[in-house]
């Protein structure tokens, strides 16, 4: 089958074992699908008459850095932390090298200028992994722009964005409350993305959510990826907005949804992230945020199911630049059948998040012996008054637990098709509103027939 | 009383880790009683409530267990369940991620006579919450995460009302609640006594929560076996003195004599 390839997707920004094969991921789509499916958009139409776009924002926001670092850095050297001298007289040396002017070793401090400047006999300087590199670079640059990043990559960004066509740009004006939904829909042999920017002005609240529905494509043709839904979106939250994002990813045991985010929140901006993934083929969630500015803080709560041999991929990198920052991630799914699952946390505490909290906790019920799951929590910590905290429980039903069910009637085989459902119920309980709630309705009767006589009232008959 | 008990336990031995818990158990149930399982702790009555209800934690090694006239000693807990029999769990599991409305689902499916769909399920469970004191949007919580011990106990009664079993366990159902709880735990029993005609094996220590019960019959158990069986006047009789009584005649103390009804008498007569 011919497919496009897209390599190192999802990847962790620091890489373990390659044999562990789970540093990134490929996600391969079938030539056969073609660009269509629909876009949907309810929001109110002063949201499109931005005046600012995502990178004027990250634009004012590095003026705002830029003349930050000028102040602090009067009279002094600036950074010259050891790591960042190597790594500026590394690349400085890289560079004349590959301009044919160094023919010997120790003159690459032709190259460096200002207070970087560091002589190649300097003992004092470190080796730097590939990764230390990078992240010195980009200390030492403070680009906002050049730093950012979202979770899936840059190539799946670009391919979404090729569906997508254009982007949307959603912006609530400054001390303004909005709202909007955006709903992709793919049907059999197509597949559909959108592209959005969100601009949240400061003091502004904003509430998104998207739905990426592939149920429609419902009774293809099993072995063969039968749609694709995507979503890759920025979003910018301002200096203290509050910015709610939901996203539900369904699809049909054929069906492969992407879903690519990036952020960057200033000054004590507060986000918080829903994603719920209950079915698809193959589902790759990234995000990636730059919590740049002080006091910010961002939650991410994930939940997930995965059923038959569907596979679920999960990339979350959230870097704490601020100072007093704080992040949360928390993930809860069940796998079932024969299903796969990796989940990938970052918590890069970045050099200068003094007084900064990262935290990510896991729960994953093991609902059949078949499952393949992976959890990778990783802390990257360059900074001291720091707490970086990282917890995971993974396992199959505890024996207490199954007595208890089984005690009420419910056996072992039935605790397995209970917990899928409680996932499904959950996500339909806690629907944004009734088209999402009917996907999920009809994603859970494919699974679970009956399920939707089960709950089929409105939320307010349970509340 | 009925010809067939409904729980008719014989020579019951079980063990934990090879540890022998219960000794020789013989106790029965007729149809609609409430019985009363008292003694001190440590003496076997919350493992004997485990056993009966099939808890693979423990190993039957001697004696039967017939539930309506079977004899259930292979049956597997769930299979147990359906026959009719009902634990209350003095600590009920938490179980993240699942919502309280699917479990409740899940315990009615495939019962005959219980099964509801929909908006018959969500009247019903509208009207038990109304019963209990209860907020329906309890419904929505994961089971059991996050729960007070009160509010625990309050979903063990709600399931009790649900599945009305022919027996009913309450493994100290009654233990550490605030007064207002308590009143909840004895309506929920009051309620199913009413609405089934319930038979009731009440685990307790605590002789408050039977006030306003009905006793048919009170075991005492002491090191993991039934050492006394009487009617409900000896309630007060431990209210009073207590289990060292027992303990006492369990360990073969010479200076008390063995107890006889007639060292009851005082309290019988009142």
């Amino acid at each position: 089958m011919d497919a496009l390839k897209i390599r190192h997707a999802n990847a962790m920004p620091a890489p373990t074992w390659g044999w562990l094969r789970m540093n990134d991921t490929q996600i391969e789509i079938p030539m056969s699908l073609a660009p269509g499916g629909s876009m949907e958009v309810d929001a109110e139409d002063r949201l499109f008459d931005h005046a600012m776009s995502f990178e004027g924002a990250v634009a004012e926001l590095q003026a705002r850095l830029d003349a930050a670092r000028a102040t602090a850095n009067e009279g002094s050297a600036g950074d010259d932390r050891a790591c960042v001298r190597a790594a500026l007289a590394e690349n400085a040396a890289r560079n004349v090298a590959a301009d044919g002017a160094a023919e010997m070793p120790g003159t690459a401090e032709t190259a460096e200028s200002g207070s970087a400047n560091a002589p190649a006999a300097d003992l004092e300087l470190p080796a730097l992994s590939r990764y230390q590199k990078r992240a010195a670079l980009e200390e030492a640059a403070l680009d906002v722009a050049t730093a950012f990043e979202t979770g899936i990559g840059a190539d799946a960004r670009a391919y979404l964005n090729f569906l997508a066509r254009e982007t949307m740009v959603l912006a609530a004006a400054k001390d303004t409350q909005e709202r909007a939904t955006v709903r992709v829909e793919a049907e059999a042999g197509e597949a559909a993305a959108v592209s959005i920017d969100v601009v949240a002005a400061p003091g502004s609240t904003f509430d998104l959510v998207i739905a990426l529905d592939a149920t429609a494509a419902m009774g293809a043709e099993d072995n063969a990826t039968a749609a694709l839904a995507g979503t890759t979106l920025r979003v910018f939250a301002g200096s203290h907005a509050r910015v709610n994002v939901t996203v539900y990813a369904l699809g049909t045991p054929t069906a492969m949804l992407l879903d690519d985010e990036g952020y960057v929140l200033d000054e004590g901006a507060r986000v918080n992230v829903r994603h719920v993934v209950l079915g698809g083929e193959l589902t790759v969630t990234g995000l990636a945020a730059d919590v740049r500015g002080d006091t910010a803080r961002l939650d991410i709560d994930t939940r997930y199911l995965a059923s038959g041999s569907e596979q679920r991929d999960f990339n979350y990198v959230v870097r704490q630049r601020g100072r007093k920052t704080v992040s949360n991630m928390n993930a809860n799914g069940v796998l079932a059948g024969t299903s796969k699952k990796v989940l990938r946390g970052t918590i890069d505490l970045v050099h200068g998040c003094k007084g900064s909290e990262g935290s990510e906790q896991e729960t994953v019920l093991l609902a059949s012996e078949g499952v393949d799951n992976k959890t990778v929590p990783t802390i990257l910590c360059d900074e001291d008054d720091v707490a970086g905290n990282h917890g995971a429980t993974i396992g199959h039903v505890r024996p207490e637990q199954l007595f208890y069910l089984e005690s009420r009637g419910v056996s072992a085989e039935a605790a397995e098709a209970l917990f899928i459902r409680a996932k499904l119920e959950d996500a339909a309980l806690s629907a944004p509103d009734e088209r999402i709630r009917a996907s999920v309705l009809r994603l859970g009767e494919a699974l679970i027939p009956g399920f939707t006589d089960d709950i089929d009232a409105p939320k307010e008959d349970a509340a | 009383m009925s010809q067939t008990p409904l729980l008719s336990i014989q020579g019951l031995a079980a063990a934990v880790d090879e540890k022998t818990i219960l000794h020789g158990i013989d106790l029965t149930i007729p149809a609609g009683e409430t019985h009363v399982l008292m003694g001190p702790n440590g003496a076997g009555k919350s493992t004997l409530g485990h056993v009966i209800m099939g808890d693979p934690a423990y190993t039957q090694t001697a004696g039967t267990i017939a539930f309506d006239g079977e004899d259930m000693t292979e049956l597997s807990p769930d299979k147990r369940s359906r026959a009719g029999v009902f634990l209350s769990f003095q600590a009920p599991v938490e179980i993240p991620g699942v919502p309280l409305s699917s479990f409740l689902r899940a315990t009615i499916a495939d019962r005959p006579g219980l099964e509801m769909r929909g908006k018959e399920f969500r009247r019903r469970m509208k009207e038990l919450c109304a019963e209990l004191d209860m907020p329906p949007a309890y419904l929505n919580r994961e089971l059991g995460v996050g729960f007070s011990g009160g509010e625990k106990k309050k979903v063990e009664m709600l399931q009790l009302l649900l599945l009305q079993p022919k027996l009913a366990i309450l493994d100290e159902t009654d233990s550490g609640l605030d007064v207002d709880a308590l009143g909840v735990v004895s309506r929920g029993m009051e309620l199913y006594r009413k609405s089934c005609d319930g038979t009731l094996l009440i685990i307790t220590h605590n002789t408050r929560i039977l006030e306003h019960l009905d006793v048919d019959r009170v075991h005492v158990m002491v090191n993991g076996r039934v050492v006394h069986e009487g009617d409900a006047s000896l309630i007060d009789w431990i209210d009073e003195h207590g289990f060292e009584r027992f303990e006492q005649e369990a360990a073969g103390d010479s200076s008390g004599a063995e107890l006889s009804p007639a060292d009851l008498s005082a309290v019988i007569e009142r």
